[in-house]
C-alpha cells in the first residue's frame, strides 16, 4: 500500500474527483443542486411571471406563448394553467390569460425578489452583468418573504433594478411603464437609456458586448429600417433595430447634454488637470459611491498627481487630498471637455 | 425630561441612548465626536479622555466603540467616538452606526474634527451632520501641518458661514484642547446657541420632493427637529428612518430647537 | 390609531414614489449639491499658497518613494531593515527572559512546589504545563514583537505605508485583491494575529476577506526559528560544510517566498470562486507625510498591538500546556496518551512524508507556533524513552546546540525528507489558536473562520503528500 507510485496515482485520482465535484458550473455537485431546482414551484411562478410580464407590456398571453416561453410542452403547459386557475391566481377568457389580483400579488412578490437581487448583484459583488439575470432566476424562487426584506433593507430599499426596471414595493406597488424604444427616436434628439431588456439573453448580451447601460446619454444619429445609428456618451455606436427594441429610453432629467467623444480621467498625464463631467453609471454601488464621498462629482477640479511605478493606479489631487485610483475606474470618471470648461 | 423651558438642560435622549448601549448613570452631557479618517481624531479623543478610556462594540454590530469622560467646569462629560466616514448617506455599517446615533442618541454636542489642509472634503461630512443636529463645534485639528504646508483657514469665517463654532487645534501639540472644551461646555449648557448652514440645493425635483415630504412628517411628528433630513433618508431607502415612522419612535425624540426649512 | 397608522404608511408610499420619479441620480444630485455648497464655504475661508510651495516637501518624497528605479529598492531595504532589526534585536532580550522564566524561575517553583507537598500530578498540569508553556510563549513572543510592532507603526504614522501599497497595487490587482494587502502580509510577518487585525485598513469587504484568509501564509516570526533550526539540521547537513549556512538560509527564504506565492494564488482563486459574490470598492487615499511621534508610537504600539496579541497567546498557553503535559503523562495500560496517538497515527503521517510526533505537537501546540519544536523535542524523547536529555516527562525543552537536535530527530527516525516536509507543513498549516480567534473576532462569521483554518492545512497535507511520493519514487 505504501508504493509511491500507487500513491501517487491515488492522489491524482482523488484531486481529479474532488474537482469533478465541486467544480462551478458543470461540476457534479452543482449539477445535482440545479436538478432539484427545476421542480413544479418553480414552474408555476415563471408562468405567474411571465403572464404578469405580457400584462404589463399590453401583449396578449396565450398557451403557446406560455410554452414557448418556458421551454415546456404545450401539455406541461396546460397543466401548469390548471393548476394555477385552480390555485385562484389567474383566469382563463376563452384563449387570453390574465391574472386575478392574488395572481398579480404573488407575481410581483417574485418579480421583487428577481430584481432586488439583481440590484444586489450589481452593487454589491463582483459578478458580471450577464450572471445576474441566471443567478436571479433562481434566488427568486427561494427567498422568503422575511429574507427579502432584509436583503432590501440592507441595500438601501433600491427602487430600479440595474437594467432601469422599477422594483415592487413590497405591498406590491410598481408605477405605470415609462419611456419609449430606442427606435422611435428622431435624428438629433437627446435622451438617456432608462431599460434595457434582459431576455431574449442572446441579444441582451449583443447590448452588453456594445457596452451600453442604462444611464449611458443618447445622441441619435439616423433610424430607418435596416439600422440605428447613434451616439452613446459620446461613442458612436450601430444596431439593428431589432435589437435596438429592447432599449428603452427616457428625457434627460439633471446630467447636461454632452456632444462628441468624452475624455476620459485616465487621458490625464501627470500634471495635468480636468473638471469632472460625471462618473458612468456602469460604476455602480459602493464603488460609485465612494468615489463620490472622496469629493469626485460633476464639476470637481480633478488633476493628476503621481504615477506609481508601473503606471496604474495614479493618486489625483481632489479637493486638497490625494487619492489613488487604479486604471479601470479612471476610465469611467468623464471630464468635461477643455474648450467647454471657460 | 422633555421641557422646552429649560435652556441649559441636557438634550440629549435618554432612552435611546440606554438602547445605544451608551450609560450616562454618572454623566451630566453625553459628546459625540465624529470625523473622517485620518484627520486626527482618535489623537482628540485620547487628549480629551487620557486614560480614562474603554473600548468595545457598538450594540449588535462589529463596528469598534471607544468611549471616556471629562470633566470641565464642574460637569461631567461622556465622549463617545463614532467610526471615522467621509459621509453618513452610504449604506455601509460605519456610516449607519454614526447617523444613527447622531439622529436617535440626540447627544449634547457633536464634534466633528476636520483636517485644516482638506476643509473643502472635510465639509461634507460636516453639512450633513449640520442637518441632523445643530449642536455641533467643529475641531479645526491640524493647523501645525496647514501651516507648514503655507495654508490659512480663516476659522471665524468658516465659523460664521456655518454658525457653528470652529476651534484651530494641533491635537499632538495639545494647541486649542482648552478653547475647545471651553466650546464644548458652551453649546451643551445652551450657552451658546448655534444656526448650523443649511444644505442649498438648486435641483427643482429634489427641493420639491424633500419639502413635500417634510411637511408631511411635520404634521405627523410635529415636535421632530429635523424633518429635512428624515426626508432625504426616504428618498434614500434608509430602513431604520422607514422603521422608525413606522413605529413612531420618531415622535419621541426630544424637542432641540425647531428649524426652519430654507431654500436656494 | 388605524388613522396614524395610514398617515405613517402614506408618507412611506409617497417617497416610493418620489424615488420612481427622480430615478436613479438623487444620490449623485445630493453629493454634487453638497460639495457645491462646501466648495463655496471653502472658498471663503481657505485660502491656498501657490502650488509649488504647499506640498512641496511631499511632493518631492512621492516623486522619489514611486519612482520607477528607486521605489523598489528603497522598499526593500526599508523592509529589509526592519525585519532584520526584528531578528537581531530579538536575540538577547529573547535569552534573557529564557532564562529568568524558563530557567529560573520554573525549578524555583518546582522546588517550592515540591517543599509544601503538592502532589506530583498537580505540580505537572500547572508548573510543568500550564507555567512552562505560558513563560515559553512569553519569552520567545514578546521580544520580536516589542520591536517591530513600534517599527511598522513608525512607517505607518510617518505615512509611508500607503506608498507602498500604492505601489504593489498591480501585482494584488490581478489577483483580485487591494494594495492594502502588501501591508497586512508584512505585518503577517511579524505576527498573523496582528496582520488580521490589520486588515483593517482595507475598506471593502471583499477584499478585506481575503487579505484575512491568506494572511496565514506570511511565515511569522513564530516560525522562523522552527524553519532556521530545521535548514541548519537536515538540508545544511546535506550539503558541504561550507555551503551549509547559505544553503539552509536560502531554503528559509525559499518558503518564505514559497508563502508570499502560496497567498496571491489563494488570493486569485479565493477572488474567483468562494469570495465573487462579496463586494468590492477600491480607493487609497496617500495622506500628507506627517513627522512620527515616538513616544506616543511606542505607547499605542505596545498597548494596542503587542499586549494585545499577548495576552490572548498566553490565554491560549495555559490550557494547551495543561494538555501537552497530561498527553504525556496520562497512561492508559503503561502507554502514554500521547504514545498511543504517535503509534495509531504514525503509518497515516508516513504518507505524508511526517511522523505522529509532528501530527501531534501540531495539534497540541496549537496556541503558539513558538512551543512547536520543544513540543516535538519532549514528544520524541518521550516516545523513544531516551534517558537524560531534556527534563523529564510532559516538560518541554529545547536544547543549545542544532547538532544534539539532530541526533535527537535522527533517532526519532528524520530523515532529510522529514525536515524538509515539515518546513513545508510548518508554512502551510493551520493558523495558531491566537489567530483563528482573532479571525473569528473579525469576521464574525464561522464559515471564514473554517476556511481560513481549514484551506492551509488541506493545501499543507496535498502538498507534502506529492512531495513524498515523488521524492520516494525518484530516491528509490
Amino acid at each position: 500500500m505504501n508504493e509511491p507510485l500507487t500513491l501517487l496515482l491515488l492522489g491524482f485520482a482523488i484531486l481529479i474527483l474532488v474537482f469533478v465535484l465541486v467544480k462551478p458550473e458543470s461540476g457534479i455537485i452543482s449539477l445535482l443542486l440545479k436538478n432539484k431546482n427545476a421542480n413544479q414551484k418553480t414552474l408555476l411562478e415563471d408562468a405567474l411571471k411571465f403572464i404578469y410580464n405580457c400584462e404589463y407590456n399590453k401583449i396578449n398571453c396565450t398557451l403557446n406563448s406560455i410554452a414557448g416561453n418556458l421551454n415546456i410542452s404545450a401539455d406541461a403547459a396546460a397543466g401548469i394553467v390548471a393548476k394555477l386557475q385552480n390555485m385562484g391566481l389567474i383566469q382563463v377568457d376563452r384563449d387570453y390569460l390574465t391574472l386575478t389580483s392574488e395572481g398579480k400579488s404573488y407575481a410581483l412578490r417574485v418579480i421583487r425578489v428577481h430584481r432586488l437581487w439583481e440590484k444586489f448583484l450589481a452593487d454589491e459583488t463582483s459578478m458580471t452583468e450577464k450572471d445576474w439575470h441566471k443567478a436571479a432566476e433562481e434566488i427568486e424562487h427561494k427567498l422568503s418573504v422575511e429574507e427579502t426584506e432584509k436583503l432590501a433593507a440592507q441595500i438601501g430599499n433600491p427602487v430600479f433594478d440595474p437594467h432601469g426596471d422599477p422594483i415592487p414595493t413590497a405591498e406590491g406597488e410598481l408605477p405605470e411603464k415609462a419611456g419609449k424604444h430606442l427606435t422611435e427616436m428622431k435624428p438629433g434628439e437627446i435622451a438617456t437609456i432608462i431599460h434595457i431588456e434582459d431576455e431574449p439573453h442572446a441579444i441582451y448580451s449583443q447590448i452588453l458586448a456594445e457596452g451600453l447601460y442604462p444611464g449611458m446619454q443618447i445622441r441619435m444619429i439616423e433610424v430607418n429600417d435596416r439600422r440605428v445609428k447613434f451616439e452613446a456618451n459620446g461613442e458612436e455606436c450601430i444596431l439593428s433595430p431589432l435589437i435596438a427594441k429592447s432599449i428603452t429610453i427616457g428625457p434627460i432629467k439633471f446630467e447636461k447634454p454632452v456632444e462628441g467623444k468624452l475624455k476620459t480621467l485616465s487621458h490625464l498625464k501627470v500634471g495635468e488637470k480636468g473638471v469632472v463631467l460625471g462618473i458612468a453609471k456602469s460604476l455602480r454601488g459602493q464603488q460609485r459611491r465612494r468615489l463620490m464621498d472622496l469629493g469626485i462629482v460633476p464639476g470637481t477640479e480633478i488633476e493628476a498627481e503621481l504615477e506609481s511605478i508601473s503606471g496604474d493606479p495614479v493618486a489625483y489631487r481632489v479637493r486638497g487630498a490625494t487619492i489613488a485610483l487604479r486604471k479601470d475606474q479612471a476610465d469611467k470618471i468623464y471630464l468635461v471637455k477643455e474648450e467647454e470648461k471657460n | 425630561m422633555i421641557n422646552d423651558n429649560c435652556v441649559n438642560c441636557p438634550a440629549h435622549n435618554l432612552s435611546n441612548l440606554k438602547k445605544l448601549g451608551i450609560d450616562m448613570s454618572s454623566f451630566d452631557y453625553v459628546v459625540a465626536l465624529a470625523g473622517n479618517p485620518n484627520t486626527g481624531k482618535s489623537t482628540v479623543f485620547n487628549y480629551l479622555t487620557g486614560l480614562k478610556q474603554h473600548t468595545g462594540n457598538w450594540p449588535g454590530k462589529t463596528v469598534t466603540r471607544a468611549e471616556g469622560g471629562f470633566e470641565y467646569n464642574g460637569k461631567k462629560f461622556k465622549l463617545v467616538d463614532l467610526p471615522g466616514t467621509y459621509s453618513l448617506l452610504s449604506t455601509s455599517v460605519d456610516e449607519e452606526v454614526a447617523r444613527d446615533f447622531i439622529l436617535f442618541g440626540q447627544p449634547d454636542v457633536t464634534v466633528i474634527v476636520i483636517d485644516a489642509t482638506r476643509v473643502e472634503r472635510n465639509l461634507n461630512l460636516v453639512l450633513q451632520i449640520l442637518e441632523i443636529t445643530d449642536r455641533v463645534v467643529i475641531c479645526l485639528n491640524l493647523m501645525d501641518e496647514a501651516r507648514r504646508n503655507k495654508i490659512e483657514v480663516d476659522a471665524r469665517t468658516l465659523s460664521k458661514e456655518l454658525g457653528v463654532p470652529v476651534v484651530p487645534t494641533a491635537a499632538r501639540q495639545g494647541e486649542g484642547m482648552n478653547e475647545l472644551l471651553k466650546y464644548i461646555y458652551e453649546v451643551a449648557t445652551g450657552a451658546y446657541v448655534c444656526k448650523p448652514y443649511r444644505i442649498k440645493s438648486r435641483s427643482k425635483e429634489l427641493n420639491e420632493a424633500i419639502d413635500k415630504l417634510s411637511k408631511e412628517i411635520q404634521q405627523e411628528f410635529p415636535n421632530l427637529p429635523n424633518t429635512r433630513w428624515v426626508a432625504l433618508r426616504l428618498l434614500e431607502g434608509d430602513q431604520n428612518i422607514i422603521n422608525a415612522i413606522r413605529n413612531g419612535e420618531l415622535g419621541n425624540l426630544n424637542v432641540q430647537k425647531i428649524v426652519e426649512l430654507q431654500e436656494a | 390609531m388605524e388613522k396614524i397608522l395610514d398617515q405613517r404608511e402614506k408618507i412611506i408610499s409617497e417617497a416610493n414614489k418620489f424615488r420612481w420619479e427622480l430615478g436613479e441620480n438623487l444620490h449623485d444630485i445630493l453629493m454634487e449639491n453638497i460639495y457645491e455648497n462646501a466648495a463655496e464655504i471653502a472658498k471663503k475661508a481657505v485660502k491656498y499658497p501657490d502650488k509649488e510651495i504647499a506640498f512641496s516637501f511631499d511632493r518631492t518624497l512621492d516623486k522619489i518613494l514611486t519612482s520607477k528605479y528607486l521605489g523598489f529598492p528603497l522598499m526593500f531595504i526599508m523592509l529589509g531593515v526592519v525585519f532584520w532589526l526584528t531578528i537581531q534585536g530579538s536575540n538577547y532580550p529573547s535569552g534573557l527572559l529564557s532564562n529568568l522564566l524558563v530557567d529560573t524561575i520554573h525549578p524555583v517553583l518546582r522546588s517550592f512546589a515540591a517543599n509544601i507537598g503538592f502532589p506530583w500530578w498537580l505540580s505537572g498540569v500547572l508548573i510543568d504545563g500550564a507555567y512552562l508553556s505560558m513563560a515559553w510563549v512569553v519569552s520567545v513572543m514578546l521580544p520580536p514583537m516589542a520591536i517591530f510592532f513600534p517599527l511598522y507603526t513608525l512607517l505607518e504614522d510617518f505615512g509611508y505605508l500607503p506608498r507602498v501599497a500604492f505601489n504593489m497595487d498591480p501585482l494584488y490587482k490581478k489577483v483580485g485583491a487591494h494594495g492594502r494587502q502588501a501591508l497586512t502580509m508584512a505585518m503577517g510577518f511579524g505576527c498573523n494575529a496582528a496582520g488580521v487585525i490589520a486588515t483593517r485598513v482595507i475598506d471593502s469587504p471583499r477584499e478585506r476577506l481575503i487579505a484575512i484568509i491568506t494572511n496565514n501564509f506570511s511565515l511569522c516570526n513564530g516560525r522562523w526559528p522552527t524553519q532556521i533550526l530545521i535548514a541548519t539540521v537536515f538540508i545544511g547537513s546535506a550539503v558541504p560544510a561550507y555551503l551549509a549556512g547559505i544553503v539552509s538560509a536560502a531554503a528559509v527564504v525559499f518558503i518564505a517566498v514559497l508563502g508570499i506565492i502560496f497567498s496571491l494564488l489563494v488570493s486569485w482563486f479565493l477572488s474567483r470562486s468562494l469570495l465573487k459574490g462579496e463586494a468590492s470598492a477600491f480607493s487609497l487615499e496617500l495622506p500628507p507625510y506627517r513627522p512620527p511621534r515616538v513616544l506616543q508610537t511606542l505607547y499605542t504600539s505596545l498597548i494596542d498591538r503587542t499586549i494585545f496579541v499577548l495576552w490572548r497567546a498566553v490565554v491560549f498557553s495555559v490550557p494547551a500546556g495543561m494538555l501537552i503535559w497530561l498527553v504525556a503523562n496520562v497512561t492508559i495500560d503503561g502507554v502514554s496518551l500521547a504514545n498511543h496517538f504517535i503509534q495509531y497515527v504514525n503509518p497515516i503521517a508516513f504518507v505524508f512524508g511526517l511522523n505522529g510526533v509532528i501530527f501531534l505537537a501540531y495539534i497540541i501546540a496549537i496556541p503558539a507556533n513558538e512551543i512547536v519544536i520543544p513540543t516535538i523535542l519532549m514528544l520524541t524523547v518521550a516516545n523513544l524513552g531516551i534517558q537524560g536529555v531534556g527534563a523529564g516527562s510532559g516538560v518541554m525543552f529545547e536544547l543549545e546546540s542544532s547538532a544534539d537536535v539532530a541526533a535527537i530527530l535522527q533517532a526519532g527516525g528524520w530523515t532529510i525528507l522529514t525536515g524538509i516536509n515539515l518546513m513545508l507543513f510548518s508554512l502551510l498549516h493551520n493558523p495558531c489558536s491566537t489567530t483563528i480567534f482573532t479571525i473569528y473576532k473579525e469576521t464574525r462569521s464561522w464559515k471564514w473562520t473554517l476556511v481560513s483554518t481549514f484551506l492551509p492545512i488541506a493545501m499543507g497535507l496535498t502538498i507534502t503528500f506529492f512531495v513524498t511520493q515523488i521524492w520516494r519514487l525518484v530516491t528509490n
